[in-house]
């Protein structure tokens, strides 16, 4: 059954509360609670931080493909188009390594739900899954998530070829941390390794702007200006889309990167101290411009608008621009896939006062069970999944983009696959260097970031900015303390 | 006499237009789910009636004739056929005797053990999700039928009881004392008698029990993976990815909606009387 | 001689040997179910157990905390928030399911010719699952590309904002729990009016009472148990709802539609605060459990008064 955590002192709390007495206290009816050992069998695994040395050690010798060949893993994936790519691969990998994968995919609403429950209950139902790098500050502290550092420095477990340095060191980074609040991405283990990525870009209808003479704007004042003049110019569509949902996916994408490029902060951070900065004089300011262009030139539903309706919206010709993943937009100018095919264009967006092009990034990341029982199998499994070969094949054949491996992002069949998308590759180059997770890493970013997120729409609903976000700061101040 | 008549006929007139206004209320959604589930991709949503249907959702949903959208819906289908069924069958199995003594002794512990079975329709369904989802893994019942049968018994097993008890309490002990007397043994004297006389409620209790059961969407969501998932949850699954299909979805609702929609229209005589009985009393 | 004598000899048998086992026989038929309900109190049990510790994710060994996380939800203004929408969302569905199901009913116990012709689909709505109605209907309810907005422009109403206000979100819930439940009520109070005595009626019809008369008069409080089922059962389930409110609006705009149940399984599940979660569920049943108390209490007076001369 593997370990189990203990609960301190339950013997003698079973002992001290009688059966009787606790059922009466709960007022139930006539029923037998069991006594102390079987609650501790029950009781949630997990224990704090990872005990003991690596499993990576135990493997030596020369590395072998084949060295697990029988072995079965199980994966839990989202459905995404990243997942649909390694699927249509996965035969390869089971004839180069004997070993059975089995797979389980969710929809991304309750992808999450499924892989928070299965790390926490320590029953390591599944070996690997995906994850994205806010989920290792969530998943990372309690020991959930093996690390991969020496699975990666092992050379008798990791195959030459591997190049780990080839993956961009920003995300490279965003994987790892030390856990200890205060403490940059980059410091600590490697809790996730990078397998596809977007960045946050301005997308817009590159016809609509000819015809009305526009050009993409360099600042944030520019780009409330321009969604206004799209809203009122451009027929049938309203200005810019963003997303806008009670969720920390409404902060994450433009609008975290608009707000870094102002030079805003969500926490200053002092030693091991975090105080928000969300109602600070130029964050109030930033708000208000932001949700001052939501409200005249956004989306009419905006509080409902996630990745799809913003996405979809750009597709359906509803939305002149958007303000969110890279790849959302790609999507949606795949020919004969919508109305608005072939007619988008990307852009870097607004620059920051400083000409900051801050950029804030989101990558779906492979991780695995800290518990597994497979884990020699699982890691043969991450490294090709997470290698040139079916990196490489994804990204051409089946667009998983953006590709994590410098390698693949400069190979001229890929830069040819992707010249058809105006400006997309340009754009992705002017970004990737300043391209980084804008976040200050806590384990309360999902909580934190979601009453932000819920903040947003209180702005909307016609709230004072600087009273709503004074509100935020002091909520939040008492969560992070 | 004239004035009472057209009296009796303007309100005919009202009462025929009100309850056609709450029908179209009622089955307008329903018909709008039907259109959806017809409209092709790109259709979603630029267009309200006007646009050209396609069958191929369904066939996409049910895998049929090259249609794949890698959900294996067809065995979700299955997997609650044989859940829901399971689940109503357990709760009959134990309930109904569970009831018929409640009803016919008074024994220690009835009242409170009543109460507490009670007690669980009060739950949310939370409470007992997290713990199970430990405890089912331990007993190997995650993702499994046996383990949602049971976790079903929560809800239909109250439900059973609680109904079937009063309908037994209406029936007067005569009836059995009379096929006693003629010498049936207990067993025999109940389902000779006895039980034709609560068919009604068990129907309604059945039907009601099923329609939870097969409608449920948090215990699935959290207990089951992909051998024992739902059709509930299932039809959900085509909305992820980076293209939500809602036209699948609504086909894979209508097609959803078929076993329980089968089980009422068949049911449907007996569940007004069901209702009626058993629950009135208490 | 034989043919008589032959039962009464079984059962004199019947009755001497088995009084014991007489005895033990409404514990055998009820142990089933007894076994069934351990089985199911137990992580009920484990669940209430869990309040008392801090566990979450940061903290995967917890200390035992008492009644401390209790103590914490109920002097949190987010807990008193859920605990008003739940309530607001708890009586209004009741209220509207009650007066839309009785309305119906007394049009369908009518016999009128739309009402034997539809009363067979009137069970449609429950088939749909909760879930599933709901993402369908907030579909439909979308200010742009939804239909309603759509099919309402015409008469000017068309820029409802449903969704995307508090008061909006609120109405829309209502709005769909209402379309998927309200069949449920006028099934049943269907069946009380099936069931009633037509004399009195007869009686009150030959006396020249008015419609309204008669059902004030005589046909509610004969109605009244039938009425007073429905509304337990659907006050009791709106106090806990979660498919609709979390497949609308997850809980928003904002925290307006933050329900208990929803609040609870974002502490949980999202947030991966177990303990504080489970709080929430445990103050939830607790609520609903006094809340019935009340209303069956309630419910056997009028069901004395029904029973009545």
């Amino acid at each position: 059954m593997g370990e189990r955590g203990r609960l301190p002192g339950e013997d003698g709390l079973a002992a001290r509360i009688s059966r009787a007495q606790f059922l009466r206290k709960a007022g139930l009816g006539a029923a037998a609670l069991s006594g102390a050992p079987l609650l501790a069998s029950c009781a949630f695994g997990g224990t704090g931080g990872q005990s003991g040395e690596s499993e990576a050690k135990d493997i030596s010798g020369s590395f072998d493909w084949k060295r697990e060949e029988g072995a079965t893993i199980r994966l839990l994936l989202n459905k995404h188009p990243y997942t649909d790519a390694l699927l249509a691969d996965l035969n390869s990998f089971k004839e180069k390594t004997g070993i059975d994968v089995e797979h389980d995919i969710f929809p991304e609403e309750n992808y999450f739900d499924k892989v928070t429950l299965d790390l926490s209950s320590g029953q390591a139902n599944y070996d690997a899954f995906m994850l994205g790098a806010y989920m290792v500050w969530q998943y990372g502290p309690p020991g959930w998530l093996e690390d991969f550092k020496p699975w990666i420095e092992n050379e008798s477990a990791t195959n030459a070829d591997y190049d780990w340095e080839d993956v961009l060191p920003n995300l490279r980074a965003a994987d790892s941390w030390s856990f200890k609040v205060g403490d940059p991405l980059g410091t600590g283990g490697q809790w996730a390794l990078p397998w596809g990525f977007e960045t946050n870009a301005i997308a817009y209808r590159s016809d609509v702007f000819d015809k009305l003479g526009l050009k993409p704007a360099e600042t944030l004042d520019e780009l409330v200006e321009l969604a206004a003049v799209l809203s009122d110019k451009a027929e049938g569509m309203y200005g810019i889309a963003v997303r806008g949902t009670r969720s920390w996916a409404t902060i994450h994408p433009g609008f975290m990167t608009q707000y870094s490029r102002m030079g805003e902060k969500d926490y200053d951070v002092e030693g091991s101290n975090l105080t928000p900065a969300m109602n600070s004089p130029t964050s109030v300011d930033f708000h208000d411009k932001w949700m001052g262009m939501v409200k005249d030139s956004g989306p009419p539903n905006w509080t409902q608008y996630t990745w799809y309706q913003v996405g979809s919206d750009l597709g359906a010709q509803k939305a002149a621009m958007i303000f969110d993943a890279d790849i959302n937009s790609y999507f949606q100018n795949q020919p004969g896939s919508t109305p608005a095919a072939g007619k988008i264009a990307w852009h870097p967006g607004p620059k920051g006062p400083d000409g900051s092009l801050a950029t804030n990034l989101w990558v779906w990341s492979l991780g695995m069970n800290a518990k597994s029982q497979n884990k020699s199998a699982a890691w043969l499994f991450l490294q090709w999944a997470t290698g040139k070969e079916h990196l490489r094949k994804a990204a051409l054949e089946k667009n998983h983009v953006d590709p994590v491996r410098k390698s693949i992002a400069e190979d001229p069949a890929f830069k040819d696959v992707m010249a058809r998308n105006e400006n997309y590759i340009d754009t992705f180059n002017q970004l990737i260097d300043s391209t980084g997770i804008q976040f200050t890493p806590q384990p309360k970013f999902f909580d934190t970031t979601t009453s932000w997120a819920a903040t947003l729409q209180e702005i909307y609903r016609g709230a004072d900015a600087k009273g709503a976000l004074d509100s935020l700061a002091s909520d939040l101040k008492s969560q992070i303390a | 006499m004239d004035d009472r008549k057209s009296r009796i006929q303007a309100s005919n007139v009202v009462t025929n237009a009100l309850t056609i206004a709450y029908f179209v209320f009622a089955l307008f959604p329903v018909f709008w789910i039907l259109l959806l589930s017809l409209k092709p991709d790109e259709q979603l949503f630029t267009t309200y009636f006007v646009f050209d249907p396609t069958l191929d959702n369904y066939k996409t949903v049910l895998g049929l004739s090259g249609g794949t959208s890698g959900i294996p819906f067809a065995r979700f289908f299955v997997n609650s056929l044989v859940i829901s069924f399971g689940a109503v069958a357990i709760a009959l199995v134990v309930g109904v005797p569970a009831a018929y003594a409640a009803a016919r002794w008074k024994f220690r512990g009835s009242e409170s053990l009543l109460f507490t079975l009670l007690s669980f329709r009060f739950a949310p369904e939370l409470t007992v999700i997290i713990p199970l989802y430990v405890i089912y893994q331990k007993l190997g019942l995650f993702d499994s039928y046996v383990g949602m049968i049971w976790v079903y018994q929560l809800i239909a097993l109250p439900f059973v009881v609680w109904i079937l008890r009063s309908y037994f309490q209406d029936l007067s002990p005569e009836l059995e004392q009379s096929a006693l007397l003629d010498g049936y043994t207990r067993i025999r004297a109940f389902f000779l008698v006895v039980a034709p006389l609560v068919r009604p409620g068990i129907a309604a209790v059945s039907l009601i029990s099923f329609i939870f059961a097969w409608n449920n969407f948090v215990f699935p969501l959290i207990l089951t993976a992909s051998d024992a998932q739902t059709v509930t949850v299932g039809s959900l699954s085509f909305l992820g990815g980076n293209k939500p299909n809602y036209n699948f979805t609504a086909a894979a609702a209508l097609i959803a909606a078929i076993p329980p929609l089968i089980l009422a229209f068949s049911i449907q005589r007996y569940l007004v009387r069901g209702l009626s009985f058993g629950a009135v009393k208490g | 001689m034989s043919a008589t004598a032959a039962p009464e000899q079984k059962e004199r048998q019947v009755r001497t040997v088995s009084s014991r086992r007489r005895a033990l026989r409404p514990y055998l038929l009820v142990l089933p179910s007894l076994l069934l309900t351990i089985g199911i109190l137990y992580p009920f049990g484990l669940g209430l157990f869990y309040t008392f510790f801090n566990y979450a994710a940061a903290t995967p060994i917890p200390d035992f905390v008492g009644l401390q996380n209790y103590a914490a939800i109920f002097s949190s203004p987010e807990f008193w928030q859920s605990a008003w929408v739940t309530l607001r969302y708890a009586v209004s569905t009741t209220v509207v399911e009650t007066l839309l199901g009785v309305g119906v009913a007394l049009l369908l116990f009518r016999g009128s010719m739309a009402g034997r012709v539809l009363e067979r689909v009137l069970i449609v709505p429950l088939m749909i699952a909760p879930v599933i109605a709901t993402i369908m209907w907030s579909l439909m309810l979308q200010p742009t590309v939804g239909v309603i907005n759509y099919l309402l422009s015409p008469l000017g109403l068309g820029g409802v904002e449903w969704t995307d206000s508090p008061r909006g979100a609120f109405l829309s819930a209502v709005l769909i729990d209402a379309w998927i439940f309200t069949p449920f009520v006028a099934l049943l109070a269907l069946a009380g009016m099936r069931s009633l005595p037509r004399d009195p009626f007869e009686a009150a019809a030959v006396d020249g009472a008015g419609y309204w008369f008669t059902f004030r008069k005589l046909m509610l409080p004969m109605l009244w148990p039938y009425i007073l089922v429905a509304v337990i059962f659907r006050f009791m389930d709106s106090l806990k709802m979660f498919d609709v409110i979390y497949a609308l609006t997850r809980g928003g705009p904002g925290d307006s539609m933050m329900v208990l149940q929803v609040r609870g399984y974002q502490e949980a599940i999202l947030y991966t605060n177990f303990s504080v979660g489970l709080t929430y569920t445990i103050v939830i049943w607790a609520a609903v459990f006094i809340a019935t108390r009340l209303l069956v209490g309630v419910f056997g007076r009028a069901q004395a008064r029904a029973a009545g001369p």
